[in-house]
């Protein structure tokens, strides 16, 4: 691992004192307390399509967030505000207005302040840039390369007639936070990626597929030919499909859309929605949500992981913690504020945007793999659906109603036997849940969640008649 | 459909001078001259200040408050089929150059200098007020407003015992800067109300929600009872889906109500007529101009120039007017919609469609406010002609894949229809057809064209913009209805 260039330590330095600047102008103004995050970013990415260069984007972006809470009688109020104006002026009209807006807000007195939060100390601080160093950015030329390489290896598969193009793409992203009670810090994040979406057949028989693959730098990144010809094999597949008729099915979903399970499980244990009742998780802390063998954990700092970060959005040191063990719910996931309602301990789960209220979100969601193989499940099943797409929105957090537009394959005698498309999978999330027959093997990662083969009993298909 | 008939506002539109310019007049001019040299067959400077806020009441407290500012400079050269595009949120002098100079890259080298002269293009139409959004009210009135939606929703019915609330507003100034030296300027206003509610009963918890908003002042949807008629729309909503039953799966005969289930023509037939995708070759309606893609009576139409509406503008995102475009024409496909680039390939005229969510994205060619006019049919005698089927009122979202056609959108208020008539709500469910077979499939058009109430945002390459949708009560002889209950 080489050292990282000396400018990126230097552009941390520069942002956390700005977020520190901004702090102190809310303390100035007569703030209770107030935290401040601070994030610059600087993203490229280079589009071919047909061997041509289609488009060259430059982005380069930088804002601060200022959270603000007055204290009154009936507890602490805040509101939050950015600005892309990192001048004095434009720090001090920031602290200025957002400690007005504050004094409107009504008062929660379980608002959480950022004060005592546990933060990451000096030492880990430094540990961690030692641990993460910062990649120098992809050369355009370079990425360029791997684009075209990408797409020529999924233009020259039989079969495949037109391409929606292929993009590499690379960024840098510095995040620094300042709070009231003395704390400071940063970190930073790259990342790279190459994508290709390619069409087989003609006109209304076009099928189109892609694939992607991002990574915390362009040397993790796959083969670009390999990804090519990934995606040129998944549209070429596609060809023929036709909707099966109504019934009920074993449904299989790849790593790909087995992601969307997690997501689903995600806005349920949604410590903010659980307060307000918005989660069909909301009475099930501690119950098997799932069968005994189903194991997810988040984990703040993994090798693979886009969504590595060493403190949340209040400054809290993130922890790996095991959300799921042996089918039972651990946790909720929370920020200080859902915590302290929940009665629950803070483990860095405070999801944060420049402006907004907190959120919540997990830094990296791992499905704990099985043993059987994507083939062994589907002889094992004998007869099901193995869905390679999901479109739509059709799913309710509050209810766990799920209905949602589907394309795949249909399994028959243990094996891929034709495409499907034109259908509609449905059911209820908590069922959905208990009734997963399956976890395979293949463990495969998509940005900062990894997912496994996943087979759920049954669900139902409307199609045809 | 009265909203289509409010006069445009008659706001002095003269303030276009070089001083509304928040960069230097000598920079853009050499930012200008740096686009036009170098051999592009188009460029443009687009300068972005905006404010937005947002203020939100959950668990009976207006607990919280937003606002951010925003301003930056996007510069894109264009050249063929290739679009060079830089952006920074800086507007010194030294910022807007390098930016320049990246959105360059594209471009194959320096020809002639050839200085530009920036002038300000005649002014575009006015469908919306010049004026900050929330000028109108402060913080504290839309607080008690907010409170006020609460204790409504809680006293029209004890079941319901979660109410969410939100005001959002924002205010752009947009110039536009040609690289021939024509200036463009506009300013946009944006408001939207939401009320969502979670009714309980015997351990049953159902969501209702509505909402609506515009390019107008704040202070109208406090003022004319709006907000109130869409919290009893919220309550009544997740009431009715207390009831709900059991949805049916498979393919069969489906009623749309009138406004917002005219996402199915923005999913349906919209995305799959953006001129990106049919000059490319990618969507299943490219090369069909002139065939039948609809059933005769069936008339599509893009509309960007509707006063007010949330999906209108006076100019898109590249200083080209906005227009009303026909897609289809009783049942005929009549165009696309396009920017300057995909028009420029394509041998056509933009139809100022051009659109991005901010300086630091790409133009795309996009929707405004898609519908579909009006036919003769009286819409209670379309949901007594269902033998048996889905009469669909209300939607949340949906989706399309414009390559195979299949698109999506699911109910969020539907009945089960037996011998005309309405038997039961069912549960939401997601429903799926094929964007070039389905119109072909309209039976019965209404005469009850109406729009959606300003709540609809789409999605495209990662950007999202405003739009609006509109649709009469109409038949669907078929469509997969993705229920739980298998026949």
């Amino acid at each position: 691992m080489s050292p990282e260039p000396a400018t990126y330590a230097d552009a941390r330095k520069q942002l956390t004192g700005l977020a520190i600047q901004a702090v102190e102008l809310a303390q100035q103004f007569g703030a209770y307390a107030s935290d401040a995050m601070i994030i610059a970013s600087d993203d490229t990415s280079i589009c071919v399509r047909r061997g041509m260069v289609e488009s060259i984007e430059r982005q380069e972006n930088h804002g601060v967030g200022l959270r603000v809470f007055v204290m009154t009688p009936s507890g602490p109020s805040f509101a939050t505000a950015s600005t892309d104006d990192l001048s004095d002026q434009g720090l001090r009209e920031l602290a200025k207005q957002t400690l007005a807006m504050a004094r409107i807000a009504t008062a929660d007195p379980d608002a959480v302040p950022p004060v005592g939060a546990e933060h990451p100390d000096a030492e880990c601080l430094r540990q961690w840039e030692h641990s993460h160093p910062l990649q120098s950015p992809w050369d355009l030329d370079r990425a360029k390369e791997a684009a075209l390489q990408c797409e020529e290896a999924a233009l020259a598969h039989p079969g495949i007639t037109n391409s929606d193009g292929a993009e590499s793409s690379f960024g840098l992203h510095h995040i620094a936070y300042a709070s009231s009670d003395g704390f400071a810090g940063s970190y930073s994040r790259s990342e790279a990626a190459l994508a290709i979406s390619v069409i087989a057949g003609r006109n209304e028989t076009m099928q189109r597929d892609h694939s992607w693959h991002r990574a915390p730098n362009k040397r993790m990144l796959r083969n670009p030919s390999d990804l090519g010809r990934e995606a040129a094999e998944r549209a070429v597949r596609r060809l023929g499909a036709s909707p099966i008729d109504s019934c009920a099915l074993p449904v299989i979903f790849e790593p790909r859309t087995a992601t969307t399970l997690g997501s689903h499980l995600l806005s349920a244990i949604n410590g903010r929605a659980v307060l307000q009742q918005r989660s069909f998780l909301a009475d099930k802390l501690h119950q098997h949500i799932f069968p005994s063998f189903v194991n997810i954990e988040d984990q703040p700092d993994h090798p693979q992981g886009l969504g590595n970060r060493l403190f949340d959005g209040e400054g809290t040191r993130c922890r790996a913690c095991k959300l799921v063990e042996n089918g039972r719910l651990n946790m909720f996931l929370a920020d200080r504020y859902a915590a302290k309602r929940l009665k629950q301990a803070a483990l860095g789960h405070a999801r944060r945007g420049l402006t907004g209220d907190i959120g919540v979100s997990p830094s990296n969601l791992i499905w704990q793999p099985g043993h059987a193989s994507p083939e062994t499940i589907f002889r094992q099943l004998d007869h099901a659906l193995l869905i390679t797409e999901l479109i739509g929105f059709g799913v309710n957090p509050t209810t766990g109603d799920y209905s949602r537009g589907a394309a795949g394959f249909l399994i028959e005698k243990g094996e891929i036997s034709r495409p499907v498309q034109g259908i509609t999978i449905a059911g209820k999330l908590p069922e959905m849940f208990t009734s997963i027959s399956h976890v395979g093997n293949d463990l495969t990662w998509f940005g900062a969640m990894a997912a496994p083969t996943i087979a759920i009993e049954s669900m139902s298909i409307a199609g045809q008649s | 459909m009265p909203d289509l008939t409010i006069a445009p506002s008659r706001e002095d539109c003269s303030r276009m001078s070089m001083s509304s310019l928040p960069i230097e007049h000598r920079t853009l001019q050499q930012a200008c001259d740096l686009i036009a040299s170098a051999q592009a067959d188009d460029g443009d400077i687009f300068i972005e200040q905006g404010r937005a806020a947002s203020i939100s009441l959950e668990e009976g407290r207006v607990k919280h408050l937003a606002s951010s500012r925003k301003q930056g400079v996007g510069i894109r050269l264009i050249r063929g089929e290739a679009c060079g595009h830089a952006c920074t949120d800086r507007l010194d002098a030294q910022a807007i150059l390098e930016t320049a100079k990246a959105a360059r890259a594209i471009a194959t080298g320096g020809g002639c200098l050839r200085p530009v002269h920036i002038q300000a293009a005649p002014a575009s139409a006015r469908l919306y007020p010049d004026l900050d959004p929330a000028a109108s009210i402060a913080w504290e009135e839309r607080k008690r407003l907010l409170e006020r939606i609460d204790e409504l929703a809680r006293s029209l019915d004890p079941r319901i015992v979660q109410v969410f609330a939100s005001l959002a507003f924002s205010f752009s100034d947009i110039h536009i800067i040609r690289w021939n030296g024509e200036w463009f300027h506009d300013r946009r206003p944006l408001v939207r109300l939401n009320v969502s509610v979670i009714a309980e009963e015997k351990g049953r918890r159902e969501t209702g929600s509505a909402g609506g908003g515009g390019r107008f002042p704040l202070m109208e949807l406090v003022e004319i009872g709006r907000a109130e008629h869409y919290v009893r729309e919220a309550v009544r909503l997740a009431l009715l889906n207390l009831e709900a039953r059991e949805a049916p799966a498979g393919a069969m005969p489906v009623v749309l109500g009138p406004g917002w289930p005219g996402i199915l023509l923005h999913e349906a037939v919209g995305h799959g007529l953006e001129g990106d995708f049919n000059r490319k070759g990618t969507s299943v309606f490219a090369g069909r101009i002139g065939k039948r893609v609809a059933a005769p009576g069936v008339t599509v139409i893009d509309d960007g120039t509707l006063p007010r509406r949330r999906g209108s503008l006076n100019m898109d995102d590249e200083g080209s007017p906005t227009q009303r475009t026909v897609l289809i024409e009783d049942g005929i496909l009549t165009g696309y919609l396009l920017d300057r680039q995909n028009a420029r390939l394509m041998g056509m005229e933009s139809t100022g469609n051009g659109r991005r969510e901010s300086y630091a994205d790409p133009v795309l060619p996009r929707m405004t406010n898609t519908f579909m006019l009006a036919g003769k049919d009286d819409p209670s005698s379309i949901v007594s002609s269902l033998k048996r089927g889905i009469y669909a009122v209300n939607f949340g979202g949906g989706q399309v894949d414009i390559t195979s056609g299949k698109f999506v959108f699911t109910t969020s208020e539907a009945y089960y229809v037996e011998k005309g008539q309405i038997q039961f709500p069912v549960r939401g469910a997601t429903l799926i057809g094929s964007g070039h077979k389905v119109l072909k499939k309209v039976s019965m058009i209404g005469n009850d064209l109406a729009l959606d109430p300003g709540v609809g945002t789409c999605g495209k390459a990662g950007q999202n913009v405003p739009v609006g949708v509109g649709l009469p009560t109409i038949r669907i002889d078929e469509l997969v209805v993705g229920g739980t209950k298998v026949q």
